[in-house]
Parts: C-alpha cells; structure tokens; sequence
C-alpha cells in the first residue's frame, strides 16, 4: 500500500483510503466539509510524488500545475509527500540591483536573490519591511527570461512601505522577500486559445510578465492587452509595449484612458468592460482571462465577463488590495 | 431503474449547469443582491454542492450547515419569494440542458425539501 508523508510523519494508507480520512485518523487536523471533491475546503499540495488526476477535478490549471488537490477524493497509487496549501513561507534575501522611477509614481525596483527563487511571471511575492510590515507586489519579470525580479511600486498617498522603498531604499540595499504565490499566470497546453489580458494602475505589472511568458513559450492565438488608466501620462511601458505587438504578430497592444486629454475630448470613453468584450468577441466562452490591479475594478471586470460568457474556470485575476491606515504598524 | 442522478448525467450535468445557473441568478435582479461581495470562485464550488445535492448526487449537506449558512441572508430578508426564484432559475437552466419535465419536478421537490432549513424556521 501506498504511503503519504506529512509533517514528517509517514502514514501507511489503507486499501482504498483518502489522503483525507488518514490525516484524520492520524489526528491532524484538516479543514474539510463535503468530502464529496466539491467543496474544495480540503485543498492541499503535494511536495513530491504524483498526484492522482481525479484528485484535481475542478480546479484551475495554475493550482494543478503546483500540485495542488483535494485530499478528500485523493487516493494515490504511489507514494505522496503533502504540504499544506498554505504552509510556504520560506524568506529570501534579496540585493536591489536597479531603483528607478518609470514615471512620476511609479517605482522600478529590480532585485536578486543568492539562492534560486522559484515562480510564474504574474504571481507576486511579500516584501518586508521590518519584522512587522509587509506588503505585496506582483512580479513583472518572467522566470526564464530575466535574471532579476521587477517590480513595479505605485507611490500610495502616505503610504508606508511605498514611501519607504521610493525614498529610503537605494540601489546597495537588501531586502527580505518571501516565496511567491498566486495562480494568476501562464500555463501552456492551449497555444491556440485566445488571451484577455485586462488592468489598471500597476495591474500592467503581472500582465505584461503574463504576456512575455506566454509568446516565449510559443503562445499562437491572439493575445490581448488592454491597460487601463486615468490619464495619457499614467499609460507606462507605452513604448515597451508597442515594440512587443511589433515584434509579435499575435499580440495587441491596447490602452484605456478614463479622463481624455483637455482639448482633444471625444465624448466619454468606452468603459474597460465593454472594450474588454468587444475585444474577446465570439471566442467569449473559450478565452481566457487575466485581470489585475485595482480590487473593485477587477472584481467588477469578473462578473461582467463571467455573465457575457467567459467560463469561471478560465477567468484568473490578482486584485490589489491597499493597506488600511494602522494594519500591520 | 436509474437515479434521478443518473439520469440527469451526474457529475459531468453538476459541471454543465453550473455556469449556467449561476448566471442566472446573478442576472435575476428579485435575488442578485444577496451575493454581492461573495467569492465568485467560492460561490460556484458551493453552487456545484447544492446542484449535486438536489440533483440527488452524493453530498454530505446537513440541516444543520444549510441552517448556518443562510442565517445572515435570513436577517437580511431571504424569504419564500427568493427561494421560489431559485428554484424557477434551476428549472430554466435544467430545461436548457434538456433535462426532462418529470426530473426536473423531482430536482424541484428535493429544493423545496430543504426550504425550511434554508429560511431558519
């Protein structure tokens, strides 16, 4: 029979048990509701070992891509070592090797790691600031492209840690970072499947690393990027951004400009969404969709796409959540 | 003779309809605002629970849970109405799927048996 490994204890399994039912039995505990593959609640990672495909029914790509599944409908055939989802927390140090600003808010912070740091261009990572206070910030870099980490900081109106990595850090300092997460980003497998790549602010961030892993893995169908912001000046990586749909006939460069400039007005703009679904068109329930940056836009942006279509399985989304006054100080 | 869960096509049915459904009832203005600020990703998996549980499938759904989770909703006015729109909402989207008309009676009588549990009466 077939062994699980946990917490560094070896559990044999029986004929026909769940990973589940023996964690259980084994006095872990685990959070766990239908036992039925539904409900998810129960969702874990394998560390090593191969995971049962039924185990992974209904979920996303990106979570069964990092060996995530549900350990109640999991019976492995060999050997599994779990981890629980959550359970990554390992820090890094990380050296800046570039501070730059992009534009007036916007903050170009490059960095290196000694050991290898692993992730999908897209997923972001913590950053701290001291013991305390952290934040997170997505990551603009692709893995097998760059050498370094980007990101890219949006000065928040007295905010903490932008403040501090804007004004206070330079290009000798360290810094620690901790492993990235997310499953918003890239998974090959459909290189015909059109891509809906929607954000505002530094949402472009993860998208354009979305964007560069995609056509450097070979990604054929259309590829859309659509940059939301509130004015001309606030479109960064413009220029970086043309050279891309230059050079790729398969990518399409757009932006949306809330407030237009004075003296050219044409009206009121189309909104993100509308511009988002002309641009998917007919292929709405079969395309997939990346939408990052500001929590409610994004939130927004999933609904109407999920009720003009887009099937949930396919929308992924990395909302930005502003820390509140106080937390973590 | 088949089950009701059988019949209807079981899990591959639970994954059909459930887009379906929920679109629905988002678009359905009598009973939308009860999920506004939910998990969209959160709020299909437990979509997909209560659709294999009134299409008769496996579950392991208690009084007790539909009790919980539908207290707050109660204190901000879920009653009969709303739960006859989803019940009307689960019948179109079965009949878009070509589910037949005795089934879906059946689908409707497992529903309307977890009402009370549902309401907190």
């Amino acid at each position: 029979m077939p062994h699980i490994v946990y917490k560094e204890n070896r559990i044999e399994l029986n004929e026909g048990q769940t990973v589940l039912s023996a964690l259980l039995e084994h006095s872990h505990e685990i959070p766990n509701s239908c036992r039925a593959g539904v409900c998810q609640s129960c969702l874990m990672q394998a560390s090593d070992g191969t995971v049962p495909e039924h185990a992974q029914d209904g979920l996303k790509d990106t979570l069964k891509s990092q060996g995530y599944f549900l350990a109640c409908i999991c019976k492995p055939a060999e050997p599994l070592h779990i981890i629980d989802s959550k359970n990554i927390h390992q820090r890094y140090t990380a050296r800046v090797i570039n501070h730059e600003f992009i534009n007036d808010d916007i903050l170009r912070l490059r960095l290196k790691t000694e050991q290898t740091f692993d992730y999908h261009a897209g997923q972001f990572i913590n950053l701290w600031m001291n013991k305390k206070v952290m934040r997170s910030y997505s990551l603009a870099s692709v893995d097998k492209l760059d050498d370094f980490l980007e990101l890219h900081i949006r000065r928040v109106p007295d905010g903490l840690v932008s403040n501090w990595l804007c004004d206070e850090i330079s290009s000798v300092d360290s810094l620690q970072i901790q492993t990235a997460t997310g499953d918003c980003f890239y998974v090959p497998g459909s290189p015909s499947q059109k891509l809906l790549l929607a954000g505002t602010g530094t949402g472009l961030a993860p998208l354009i690393g979305i964007a560069r892993d995609a056509l450097s893995q070979g990604h054929q169908g259309e590829i859309h990027l659509i940059h939301g912001a509130r004015h001309k000046d606030d479109l960064y990586m413009h220029q970086t951004l043309g050279n891309l749909a230059k050079k790729y006939k398969q990518f399409y460069y757009h932006t949306n400009v809330l407030i237009p400039d004075n003296g050219a007005q044409t009206g009121s703009p189309v909104p993100l969404d509308l511009q988002l679904q002309k641009v998917a068109g007919d292929d709405i329930a079969e395309s997939k969709f990346y939408l990052c940056g500001d929590a409610d836009i994004v939130k927004k942006l999933k609904t109407k796409m999920f009720l003009a279509g887009a099937s949930m399985k396919n929308i992924y989304s990395d909302p930005f959540i502003i820390a509140a006054h106080g937390v973590n100080t | 003779m088949s089950s009701l869960y059988e019949r209807i096509g079981g899990q591959a049915a639970v994954d059909k309809a459930v887009e379906i459904f929920y679109r629905k009832v988002l678009s359905d203005d009598r009973i939308n605002r009860f999920f506004d600020g939910v998990d969209m990703d959160q709020q299909i998996n437990k979509q997909k629970g209560f659709l294999t549980m009134v299409f008769g499938g496996p579950n392991e759904y208690t009084g007790k849970d539909m009790r919980e989770g539908h207290k707050h909703l109660v204190a901000n006015g879920l009653n009969d109405s709303h739960v006859d729109a989803v019940i009307e909402n689960l019948g179109n989207t079965l009949s878009e799927l070509g589910v037949a008309t005795e089934d879906i009676q059946e689908v409707a009588d497992i529903a309307n048996s977890v009402r009370d549990d549902v309401l907190n009466r």
